[in-house]
């Protein structure tokens, strides 16, 4: 099952040096940035480094294995899958531990997994499946059905709650839909446009509520988020990433992070404190590293051998790509602050676990296009 | 390869298309944005987050005491309380208002007009009583505080006001000494640079400046409190006796030139001075030039003495007592004939003074004034003073040189007079006055307050000796008889300056300024006295008016300081076998 002498018998090509290059690289700036917010705050110290560099580990292992696997033979468990992963949901709802007012952790032994993360994978299996293998192109088949794949998903995670995991978690479903086409290309590329826009649209909707109906959508989704008043966390970040200007502040210059005013360095905004160390130039080399990674993967997907391999393809840069921009909206003021972290750096051992695993299938499916089977 | 299976086998590479465009639109938009923020608003972002952390405190020391000679406190700072309110975080400004509002006894409008104002701070109400004060902290409510505030006390009221001068705004000197020693009485302040974090902890705290105090300087004053006392006791009594606009009293040390005592009257009260004019707190007696009168006859037999012109005994012509000078008539208080020089001085005569200037001639007479040190300012430590009104010979009139010799025509301040006066006093020497004598800062160590001017001879030793014979002889026989002390040898010369009446364009003889100036023990100075009173009705010569109020100061001035009673010898003036030589002056 495991034909790892298949995958890699032949060396890597240029394009895969690329790929992996700047995989690494961005999580070495993760690492950079996490290393720098440890020393603002002692008590953390360096264990939450540590225990990043064990999970990029674990997470590096992912890849492999999941490089290694024919995705083939993945797909044909996608199904029984996905299902285990909407037990594992259900079950964080009933026994799930909670923290700041959400439930979205299983403690295995010493660690807390967070099922939600490990779905989006089953998720984009279990639809490359569906679709891969589904002859037919109605809109029962094509946009109805699907979605009592997803829908139980979604609900499920946005009942934590985890208003960003479930968005993101649509968002591969959306992504999925507009690949294979639906007889009207508009409808697509409105879902998706409403998708992505609505970050953007944000604004204009948000900004017509009034400030208490506004603040019970917050509380609702997210009770415990920006505790010291309206805006501050967002308005703090765009300080620090304003503050980096062009060359930044180097490392452990971030006086936003060092005097902790912006919260959250290590996880959500990560971003803001690499930019403020870093200034536009770094900012630039990041967003860089990650346009290439996500168009690397439409290329891989462009060239799949299979719409199987195709679609997994184009699930994974969707679900890397959603978490991108949707982060780095969020801490440069163009969304809420709705809690995504940002794949590859920000700290959290399922995310980074799974966004590897992704990149695994990812890698799988291109190592694979050539087959002469 | 199963191409041919439509796009179930490949999806289709242009939808792979439409999302690679979606990306790069998105990536794009957080292109732009970066650009913004990096680029555009970094400045300001930069400094919005140098703010948010850094905070520079400055920590202003208590404002120095002043203390006379003795270290009596004559100006010093108390903490009041004051009540400040932060109205951004009282919640309910009404509510905070009706409940303050019988408490501080001001009405709840106005406080609600002040919570609501959309500042950082206000100060509220300033000078809390006690009960209100603590009725204020039990209140307990959240963004309003009573804090110490600084304020300046005077303690003896009107007491050397017009030195000490007082305090503005932000406890600033305004007047006076308080302004001349406005930064050493303040101190420097501690300058602290402040990092605090997000939770409003400090983080690092560092002092920017060295030298820093949590006091200003102390002041410690050459003013005798005392003498002060009883000079503004005298002055203040003649004033009244007199009903003389103002009076001016002055107490200097001649050989060094501290002031012992300095009154203006009317005095002020510089703990309330909302509401007085500049008129009222102006320290006359630098600022405000006079015509001397006779007072400055002895800068001219000075001078005549020092060029050897004349002795003592040098007799000179006065004549029926008048004299015609550039058309006008100067008289003589009485028809004197052939007199000596010292008679001629102890009765004040006019045309005797006139007659010697001429033998002097203006250049001299010129050179002298300045070297006794009129027309140029004392350089005491005080602010606003005046050099005074002396014109250049070359700009002098037909009449000018006679009218400096009787104490017209030019404008001195009574310190430049009482220095002037002093120099005869002291041997010669013009001095520097100055009224501190010593800066203490907070950990006691001194400095001296007084910078080393030099000082200059004005004329010999010798000379000022005989000077002071002849204003010995002033007080014993002339116009000055009631000055005279029966303990001490009392040297001083009278003054009776009519003043310049600006309507008529002629001096006065109702509006006068008598004066008196001298100094006790006359052979071993201690204290030069002037008194001065401005337009005193009824009796107005210096020699009646002024002459009583300085026997007084100086009499119980000398008792203070235990001077040893030193009676004056009558001496016996030998009168030489010579003919006495005669002043000729030719008039043209």
């Amino acid at each position: 099952m495991i034909d790892a002498a298949f995958t890699f018998r032949r060396g890597l090509d240029p394009f895969d040096w690329y790929f992996l290059g700047a995989i690494l690289a961005i999580l070495s700036i993760g690492l950079l940035s996490i290393y720098s917010v440890t020393t603002a705050n002692p008590a953390m110290g360096l264990t939450i480094l540590v225990k990043q560099g064990t999970w990029i580990g674990v997470g590096v292992l992912a890849f492999a294995v999941m490089a290694a696997i024919d995705y083939h033979k993945l797909a044909r468990f996608a199904y029984p899958l996905y299902g285990i992963g909407l037990l594992l949901l259900i079950i964080v709802l009933l026994a799930g531990k909670s923290s700041r007012g959400s439930q979205r952790w299983l403690s295995v032994g010493p660690i807390a997994i967070q099922p939600s993360e490990f779905v989006k994978v089953l998720l984009i299996l279990v639809l490359a499946t569906y679709y891969g293998t589904c002859r037919r192109t109605g809109w029962l088949q094509r946009v109805v059905f699907p979605g009592f794949i997803v829908l139980p998903g979604f609900f499920l995670i946005l009942k934590q709650p985890d208003l960003g995991s479930s968005l993101s978690f649509l968002s591969i479903y959306v992504v999925l839909l507009l690949a294979v086409g639906v007889k009207t290309r508009a409808f697509g590329l409105v879902i998706l446009c409403g998708l992505m826009l609505f970050p953007f649209a944000w604004g204009g909707v948000w900004g017509s509520l009034h400030e208490y109906q506004q603040e019970r959508i917050i509380s609702f989704v997210n009770p415990n988020y920006d505790p010291g008043g309206k805006g501050y966390h967002g308005l703090q970040s765009r300080i620090a990433i304003g503050s980096g200007q062009l060359l930044g502040k180097g490392l452990h210059g971030s006086t936003q992070t060092q005097f902790k005013f912006l919260p959250e360095g290590h996880t959500d905004f990560v971003f803001a404190v690499f930019a403020e160390e870093w200034g536009f130039l770094g900012s630039m080399l990041l967003l860089g590293l990650y346009a290439s990674v996500l168009l690397m993967g439409l290329e891989i997907a462009s060239k799949a051998k299979d719409s199987l391999g195709a679609l997994i393809a184009v699930g994974v840069v969707g679900m890397i790509g959603f978490g991108v921009v949707v982060n780095i909206a969020m801490t440069i003021g163009l969304a809420p602050i709705v809690g995504i972290p940002l794949p590859l750096m920000s700290y959290g051992g399922s995310a980074t676990v799974v966004t590897l695993a992704a990149l695994g299938l990812l890698f799988n499916v291109k190592r694979r296009r050539l087959s002469l089977l | 390869m199963k191409r041919n299976c439509s796009f179930h086998d490949r999806p289709n590479r242009s939808r792979n298309r439409v999302v690679a465009c979606g990306f790069l639109v998105l990536f794009g938009a957080i292109f732009i944005r970066l650009v913004f923020l990096h680029v555009l608003e970094a400045k300001s972002l930069a400094d919005w987050a140098d703010r948010q952390h850094h905070r520079s405190i400055e920590l202003v020391p208590t404002r120095g005491m002043i203390v006379d000679r003795g270290g009596s406190p004559l100006a010093l700072t108390v903490e009041k309380p004051a009540l400040y309110a932060r109205p951004s975080v009282i919640e309910k400004p009404q509510a905070v208002a009706r409940r303050l509002a019988p408490l501080i006894h001001l009405p709840a409008d106005h406080l609600v007009a002040l919570l609501q104002q959309k500042r950082k701070w206000i100060k509220v109400k300033e000078e809390l009583s006690e009960t209100e004060a603590r009725a204020v902290r039990a209140l307990g409510i959240e963004g309003l505080h009573v804090r110490l505030d600084p304020d300046r006390v005077y303690p003896k009221g009107p007491f050397l006001s017009h030195l000490l001068g007082f305090v503005g705004a932000e406890t600033r000197g305004r007047e006076g000494l308080e302004f001349q020693y406005d930064a050493l009485l303040r101190g420097s302040p501690l300058r602290l640079q402040l990092d605090r974090d997000g939770h409003g902890a400090v983080i690092s705290l560092t002092r920017s400046n060295g030298r820093y105090s949590r006091q200003g300087y102390r002041l410690t004053l050459t003013i005798d409190e005392v003498i002060q006392y009883i000079v503004e006791q005298e002055l203040q009594a003649a004033v009244q006796r007199t009903r003389a606009r103002r009076g001016i009293a002055l107490v200097m040390e001649p050989f060094t030139g501290a002031m012992l005592a300095w009154a203006v009257q009317p005095t002020f009260d510089p703990n309330n001075v909302s509401g007085l004019r500049p008129a009222e707190w102006r320290n006359r007696a630098i600022t405000d030039p006079y015509e001397p009168g006779s007072t400055f006859k002895t800068i001219i037999v000075a001078a005549a003495l020092e060029e050897k012109l004349l002795t003592p005994e040098t007799v000179i012509y006065c004549g029926e007592g008048r004299m015609k000078i550039a058309g006008t008539v100067v008289r003589d208080p009485a028809r004197l004939g052939w007199v000596t020089m010292t008679e001629a001085f102890a009765r004040s005569s006019n045309v005797a003074m006139i007659k010697t200037a001429h033998a002097l001639g203006a250049q001299r007479v010129w050179s002298y004034v300045r070297k006794f040190g009129f027309g140029e300012k004392t350089q005491i430590d005080l602010p606003g003073e005046s050099r005074g009104i002396l014109k250049q010979p070359a700009h002098w009139s037909q009449r000018t040189l006679a009218s400096i010799a009787i104490g017209q025509e030019i404008g001195v301040t009574p310190l430049q007079m009482i220095r002037a006066i002093a120099a005869i006093a002291n041997g010669g020497w013009v001095v520097t006055p100055f009224v501190v004598s010593q800066m203490t800062d907070m950990l006691g160590q001194p400095q001296s307050g007084r910078p080393t001017w030099e000082k200059r001879m004005a004329i010999s030793h010798t000379t000022s000796q005989i000077v002071t014979r002849m204003l010995e002889s002033v007080v014993r026989e002339g116009t000055g008889r009631r000055a005279w002390l029966e303990a001490y040898p009392v040297a001083g010369k009278t003054g009776t300056a009519q003043k310049y009446d600006r309507t008529t364009g002629r001096y006065s003889w109702t509006n006068l300024i008598a004066s008196f100036i001298g100094f006790v023990p006359a052979h071993d100075p201690r204290l030069v006295i002037l008194v001065m009173l401005d337009e005193p009705q009824g009796e107005t010569a210096g020699g009646v008016v002024a002459a009583p109020v300085f026997r007084r100061i100086a009499e119980r001035a000398l008792q203070h300081l235990h001077v040893a009673p030193a009676p004056p010898k009558i001496v016996r003036v030998r009168i030489e076998a010579k003919a006495p030589t005669a002043l000729n002056v030719s008039m043209q």
